[in-house]
């Protein structure tokens, strides 16, 4: 849990203006990660950042013994992660958290909303090893965010791939909701469903993941999502990341996002709970 | 060879070694289990217990301040009764002192919830918390006021015979004037400091950071402030002093002491690090060895010269 992993490859990828990197790390991390699971790496020796970042699992090689990591340079510790050389150590705290379930049969929908399909690579992976067909719905700013985020890797696999963009610069113009609604629409989705073989799984901004749930729900599709908060300890000591979601009760508790998560049932989570 | 005893004895809380966790950093005592034995600690202290059951704030709930933290959880916890039936066994089977810290919005609750803690609970203290900035009635307000935080620490004596913690908050102009008071309401021991109140604003948005707008600040960033507190707090009264706020390095650990500080909290510093209250512990350990000192007792307060 408490590891030193060797950087062996830490760059930016695609375009600079989106600011995004590929880290792969060498160690004891990929021999239990499972696709959701993250990372809490220390980006410095130093006291300013205090806190370490947690990162999503994107690939995960046991037999190489390799993780990869795509993040975005969004502050401080980001930036000074982006500056670690290969084969430096870092101190990495995980795999920590919980994982998407992967189906053995039927379809899993993946809908992703930006930088939010880097955890769902993970998810293709290992879906890509049972006999089930993978339905990928993603949508990005434009066409230059989805190129720099590795497009080609998802469309070198052979996969359905749906693509929508804001500025209409590729795939449909639109937000991936729209990709999703006309998706739940088809014929051949419906009859998966009622034979219970199709579920979502989904990742991106809060925003986007209430109203993925809300098409889920009136479409009886069962969902699961990957939630982002702010997080200090990672382990599940300080409840700062918690999120609100429904009691047996029907009444509303908390559950930690680096513990009980990140990945939650899609429907028991109360979006804009402001409690 | 190791000649240096660690032992400490807070008021007749005898501690195996002066490094506690710190409340609210620390779970339930199981968050870090995977990463050492919470035995090896002098004490633990667990999540802050109210009366009743608390979602706590809203998020953001943390804010990343320059080497500080800033937090408005707001005592969320399971409650009394929850504790009691579903983590107090575990925890009072552990070896080490177990602290628990309380935490009320009326004298009553504080009255309350210290009648459930008696000696042989399991639990070897109990620290009261006067001072969490997070809510709005309560906490911080029984802190800043001496009167009150006598009359709750009063209050509280009445209904324990178990060793009593005053958690002060530095949120207030004269520390030594609340340190006199709780000690007056029946204390045996002090804690200091809990978190400054702080907050942060986000260029982009134009707006505070934290859903609470204001929150905790703890870390690196407040330990100059603490240390000063503990010093002062030990000239003032007579009581043991923990000293807690910034703690990260075994020599940030050596400073609280030499400030007069009998034992050592570790709180934030577990974030970035899991084993910092173990390396804070064996740092104690060495600098005591090194120094030829018998006893960590030999350290407490040398930055003060001869006391009294």
């Amino acid at each position: 849990m408490d590891l030193k992993e060797k950087v062996v490859f830490n760059e930016r990828i695609g375009h600079p203006v989106q600011g995004l990197y590929k880290l792969v790390l060498s160690g004891e991390a990929a021999k239990t990660a499972r696709p959701g699971q993250f990372l809490h790496i220390q980006v410095t020796d130093t006291s300013d950042p205090l806190l370490r970042r947690p990162l999503s699992i994107a690939g995960i090689d046991p037999e190489r013994g390799e993780v990869t990591i795509y993040y975005r340079i969004k502050g401080k510790g980001t930036e000074l992660l982006s500056r670690i050389p290969a084969d430096q150590y870092l101190s990495v705290l995980g795999p920590l958290g919980t994982g998407f379930s992967i189906p053995r049969e039927g379809e899993l929908l993946l809908i992703a909303g930006g930088i939010g399909m880097f955890p769902l690579f993970s998810v293709i992976q290992a879906a890509q090893k049972v006999p089930v067909k993978i339905k990928v719905l993603w949508g990005g700013e434009n066409k230059d965010f989805l190129d720099s985020a590795d497009l080609n890797l998802l469309l070198q696999k052979g996969l359905d791939v749906e693509l929508s963009t804001l500025d209409g610069s590729f795939g449909e113009k639109g937000l991936v909701t729209a990709l999703l609604e006309k998706h739940l629409a088809l014929g051949s989705t419906q009859e998966l469903l009622h034979g219970g073989l199709l579920q979502a799984a989904a990742c991106g901004p809060n925003g986007m993941l209430k109203a993925v749930a809300g098409i889920c729900l009136n479409g009886d599709v069962p969902l699961e999502v990957s939630l982002e908060e702010r997080m200090a300890c990672g382990v599940g000591a300080c409840l700062g990341c918690v999120c609100t979601v429904r009691a047996e009760n029907g009444g509303l508790k908390r559950k930690r996002v680096c513990k009980e998560g990140p990945v939650m049932n899609g429907q028991e989570v109360v979006w804009d709970a402001d409690i | 060879m190791q000649t240096f005893n660690l032992e400490t004895d807070l008021a007749g809380l005898k501690l195996k070694n002066p490094v506690i966790t710190a409340s609210g950093t620390y779970g339930f005592g199981e968050a870090y289990a995977p990463f050492y034995e919470p035995s090896v600690l002098g004490g633990i202290t667990v999540k802050g217990i109210t009366p009743l059951k608390r979602l706590g704030n809203p998020v953001p709930r943390l804010a990343e301040t320059p080497s500080g933290l800033l937090n408005s959880v707001g005592l969320e916890n399971p409650g009394l009764e929850a504790f009691l039936k579903s983590y107090l066994p575990q925890l009072a089977s552990l070896d080490t002192a177990v602290i628990v810290n309380i935490s009320g919005f009326s004298l009553e609750d504080y009255a309350l919830m210290a009648s459930s803690f008696q000696r042989g609970c399991g639990i070897a203290a109990l620290e009261v918390n006067i001072s969490c900035p997070n809510i709005k009635h309560g906490g911080m307000a029984f802190g800043t006021d001496p009167k009150s935080a006598e009359e709750v620490i009063a209050a509280v004596r009445k209904k324990t015979d178990l060793p009593l913690i005053a958690k002060l908050s530095p949120n207030v102009t004269d520390i030594a004037a609340m340190a006199k008071a709780v000690e007056s309401g029946g204390a045996d021991i002090i804690s200091l400091i809990n978190t400054l109140l702080g907050m942060q604003i986000d260029l982009n948005t134009q707006k505070p950071v934290l859903a609470n707008t204001m929150g905790g600040l703890s870390g690196p960033a407040v330990r100059p402030v603490a240390v000063r507190m503990v010093y002062q707090v030990y000239q003032a009264v007579k009581l043991p002093v923990i000293g807690m706020g910034g703690i990260s390095t075994w020599q940030d650990a050596v400073e609280f002491m030499l400030a007069g500080a009998s034992a050592v909290s570790i709180g934030t510093a577990n974030f970035g690090n899991p084993l910092a209250p173990v390396e804070i512990l064996e740092g104690i350990q060495a600098y005591g060895n090194q120094r030829g000192y018998q006893s960590v007792r030999e350290i407490v307060g040398l930055a003060h010269g001869q006391k009294g």
